[in-house]
């Protein structure tokens, strides 16, 4: 845990300027076909200073945290941005203030030893080469990762928070009649917290390990889909992606100043007004937000940032830069993901809100379509066109399932597709494993309902 | 201390924590960064940073950790930690630690910047861009020199260490004409000196002007199978999901890759040979000693078409009974061919120019499908129109065996050098 040196260093500055130590935990175990190919602990931990001058941000980054580290760091920082402000200043004014937040740490680090995430991981790989003999492959992995900041800010903010995360994945393949192999992926629960609190019932981890087999065997039988426009039911567990990837990022305001398709759309229809979307802080729905956020790294109290309201583009995510360019609140979307990095505008807990239809509706009302239920990746542009590899789904035939697929995309512009979309189920699923990749990694939470829309998917 | 202070006393603190061998990569080193947004100059940063790296082995089980602190209080710590995660292992007789064979000292590239002379390259580039391509907005252009000084030992003996240092740029950017609007493209390129306009460097001139061309752009209707000629900025994410299906660690031990039993028959084209040469010399700091502690030698994995080597680590090999790849660097180097790009155009009948690719991770067998961005069609030997929300799909492994042409130029960026390749059989599909 990180002691408070940082107290002492941050009065006097006469620019706004930033103090942050962090330590980054992350612990790893893979399982490939019975064999632990990977047993991996690391930690990284140090301090950082920016400071702010007439437009431009010096920052540095030490890996060493002591009274002369702060020093040092802060030294260089202000050398940085006095170099940048006299070979290219930009003449901007101080950054606007905030309610400066006083944030106290609420939990302790838990380092949970590396033997119980290897045992866990041995318990499930057991299960599944002693119950599912006819797999080509499988893997079984843990990954535990935290980050701990504390953070003090020129003009009065004080945060101390810590954010544990723990996940298990199972990867399992099998061979097709034709000679081809298919695989699925599963994100086995897991959440904020550590790996102690979170997997203390592995009977619940083989219920999910049963449900992943059996749609790896229909997914053996399955088809390839037929290459074009189609209607389909993308499951709540695409509706985050598509949230995050095709819509979040053109709305994150340092995209949008860079001239992203939302730059031209606030206060337009860019959806159906069935469609409302949120950047959530700490609080969704009523209830604690999958990696709740209370103070970002510039030392703004976080807020929910809405983004499309009844289909109509409302607002963008904001730091205080930004906030000050289109004279606006910041909403405390400026993060960090290591000590040695500088905060940059970054997603939380985004999601597409439910509707009121059910599912079955949703699937009952396409004659020739596609329900498309998992997803592993997807990337989009600022221009909202987007894609996501499809690695699970089933035909749509006159309302009812029929025969899997196999392995697919789907493509789309996000501002067109969101538009076609006409029922939304009442369902709220977040995922919050993954990373986002924008200069710097980054944990998000990205959640939704299941929608009926039309997109264009691959095919064979 | 020194880094090889530093090193002694880790695995001194790993053999005191019980490992039965040790093996430990101590880097020091900084870097300092100069960012632009939208054009402007918006951010400089430095950054003073380090680690260890352990790897104890007891009882034929392995643990590693990483750290960033050096300090005496921390190695210690880490490294009972390290032996805490191998007695908590599995024994397996393929962990190993390399062998003593000949400790060398490598020194390559820039070890001291020029801070002045780098700005005022940046700022040149910036402007020449805004003057010679005034649609183009480099929406962020991350500048930037990193040096390490880099020691690996381990409790065999071997003792290897690396001083380097270089400059890198990696621009992401766009092209906009009143509410036209291109999908965004980037690149990153790495260099030892600055003699040359940075502009000047690696074929970028074709890049910005291509995303230019892009304002144009439209979906087009229908599908057709076809023939794709893939730049070589694109090249290289086409290489890595091969060879991450193919023939890495993971597809090989689980037996899953196509290619398993594939060496010494073909795989590609016979005009194909990729090889992974960090010593090229166009290779800007390229590796010099692989992450299991081997000095690193140029290899082919595709020789003519046929498979020559898996990349696998010295793990994997022991695990499969194969051969480990002579270096774990990924610098590919595909050998060029006997016609030249507008040759390649001119021949080609129906297909697309695949100037970047978003897609996602191809299925076990290879087979993928994706956006084709910033891309072109070609038709009767002409490149006619820019076009966009177009997806092409195929298999990877039939690709390699379907390559009809590559030019004889190439393009290096530091850490790869590729040409222009035509692939046959992919099918390419509009709106």
């Amino acid at each position: 845990m990180l002691n408070d040196l940082l107290k002492n260093h941050i009065s006097g500055i006469p620019e706004h300027a930033e103090l942050r130590a962090q330590i980054n935990t992350n612990r790893g175990v893979s399982i490939v076909s019975g064999n632990l190919v990977s047993n991996i602990r690391s930690e990284s931990s140090g301090v950082s200073a920016r400071v702010y001058k007439n437009g431009v941000w010096g920052f540095a980054a030490k890996g060493e945290y002591s009274d002369e580290a702060i020093k040092d760091v802060l030294n260089a920082a202000r050398n940085n941005a006095d170099f940048l402000n006299t070979h290219a200043g930009r003449g901007k004014p101080p950054l606007v203030g905030v309610q400066p937040p006083n944030n106290p740490l609420k939990r302790d680090f838990i380092d949970v030893p590396q033997s119980a995430y290897i045992d866990f991981c041995r318990q499930l790989d057991d299960y599944i080469a002693t119950k599912y003999t006819n797999l080509a492959s499988r893997t079984v992995m843990a990954r535990a990762d935290s980050m701990e900041k504390l953070l003090y800010v020129s003009d009065g903010g004080f945060s101390h928070a810590i954010m544990p995360r723990a996940y298990i994945y199972v990867i399992l393949s099998a061979e097709t009649a034709d000679g081809d192999t298919v695989e699925l992926f599963e994100v086995i629960n897991g959440g904020e917290g550590y790996f102690s609190e979170l997997y203390n019932n592995i009977d619940e981890c083989y219920k999910e390990i049963d449900n992943l087999y059996e749609e790896l065997m229909k997914k053996r039988e399955g088809i390839f889909p037929n290459a074009g426009v189609s209607e389909v039911v993308l499951d709540a567990a695409l509706a985050g992606m598509l949230a995050h990837e095709a819509v979040g990022h053109t709305v994150e305001a340092d995209l949008v100043m860079a001239g992203s398709v939302a730059s031209k759309n606030l206060g337009r229809e860019v959806a159906s007004e069935k469609i409302t979307m949120i950047d959530f802080a700490h609080t969704a729905l009523g209830e604690k937000a999958p990696l709740p956020l209370y103070v970002d790294e510039e030392g703004t109290p976080c807020e929910d940032a809405v983004l499309i309201k009844n289909g109509i583009l409302v607002g963008y995510m904001h730091d205080r830069e930004s906030a000050m360019h289109f004279e606006v609140k910041p909403t405390g979307n400026a993060r960090a993901h290591k000590f040695s990095d500088e905060p940059l505008i970054r997603m939380r807990n985004t999601a597409i809100l439910p509707g009121k239809d059910k599912l079955s509706d949703l699937i009952a009302s396409i004659d020739n379509g596609y329900y498309l239920t998992r997803t592993q990746n997807g990337q989009a542009d600022t221009t909202g066109e987007f894609m996501f590899g499809i690695t699970m789904g089933y035909e749509i035939k006159n309302g009812k399932l029929g025969r899997a697929l196999r392995d697919t995309t789907i493509s789309g512009v996000a501002f067109e597709m969101l538009k076609t979309v006409d029922m939304i189920s009442d369902e709220m699923v977040w995922s919050s494993s993954g990373y986002c990749g924008k200069k710097q990694l980054m944990p998000v939470s990205m959640g939704g309902p299941s929608l009926k829309c039309k997109v264009n998917i691959g095919g064979r | 201390m020194t880094n090889k202070e530093i090193a002694i006393f880790t695995l001194d603190a790993l053999k005191n924590a019980g490992a039965d061998h040790a093996q430990c990569v101590v880097t020091t080193g900084f870097s300092e960064e100069i960012d632009a947004d939208n054009g402007e100059f918006t951010k400089m940063i430095s950054l003073f940073d380090g680690g260890i790296s352990m790897k104890a082995i007891k009882n034929g089980k392995k643990g590693t950790i990483f750290i960033n602190s050096l300090s005496e209080d921390e190695i210690v710590k880490a490294a009972k930690d390290c032996v805490t995660a191998a007695e908590a292992s599995v024994e397996d007789d393929a962990v190993r630690i390399a062998e003593l064979t000949e400790n060398k000292s490598f020194t390559c590239g820039v070890l001291k910047p020029d801070k002045e002379k780098f700005f005022f390259r940046i700022k040149e580039y910036l402007d020449e861009i805004k003057r010679t391509y005034p649609e183009i907005v480099i929406e962020q252009l991350v500048a930037d020199y990193s040096y390490a000084d880099t020691i690996f030992m381990n409790s065999n003996g071997v003792e290897y260490d690396y001083k380097n240092g270089y400059y890198s740029i990696s621009p992401m950017f766009s092209a906009h004409d009143g509410e036209k609007t291109t999908s965004f493209n980037y690149f990153g390129l790495s260099f030892n000196n600055l003699d040359e306009s940075l502009i000047e460097l690696a074929g970028q001139r074709d890049i910005f002007e291509q995303t230019v061309k892009q304002l144009g752009a439209e979906p087009f209707e229908g599908k057709f199978e076809g023939q794709a000629v893939i730049v070589p900025s694109c090249l290289g994410d086409f290489i890595s999901m091969a060879l991450g299906n193919f023939v890495s660690d993971s597809t090989i031990i689980d037996g899953t890759s196509p290619w398993r039993h594939k060496l010494g028959q073909k795989v590609a084209s016979d005009c194909l040979t990729l090889s992974a040469n960090p010593l090229d010399e166009c290779m800007v700091s390229g590796e010099r000693v692989t992450d299991d502690g081997y000095i690193s030698e140029n290899y082919d994995i595709v020789k003519n078409g046929v498979l020559e080597s898996f990349c696998l680590s010295d793990y994997a090999a022991r695990k499969t009974g194969e051969s480990r790849a002579k270096n774990s660097s990924g610098c590919y180097v595909v050998k060029t061919g006997d016609k030249s790009l507008d040759e390649i155009i001119r021949s080609t009948e129906k297909g697309i120019l695949v100037c970047r690719f978003s897609g996602g991770s191809p299925a076990i067998n290879g087979d993928f499908s994706g956006v084709a961005k910033n891309s072109f069609l070609i038709e009767n030997g002409k490149i006619t129109k820019p076009v966009t929300e177009t997806m092409i799909s195929g298999n990877i492994a039939a690709m390699f065996m379907n390559i009809s042409a590559i030019s004889k130029e190439s393009i290096c960026d530091g850490s790869s050098k590729l040409p222009w390749v035509r692939f046959d059989g992919i099918t390419v599909s509009g709106k």
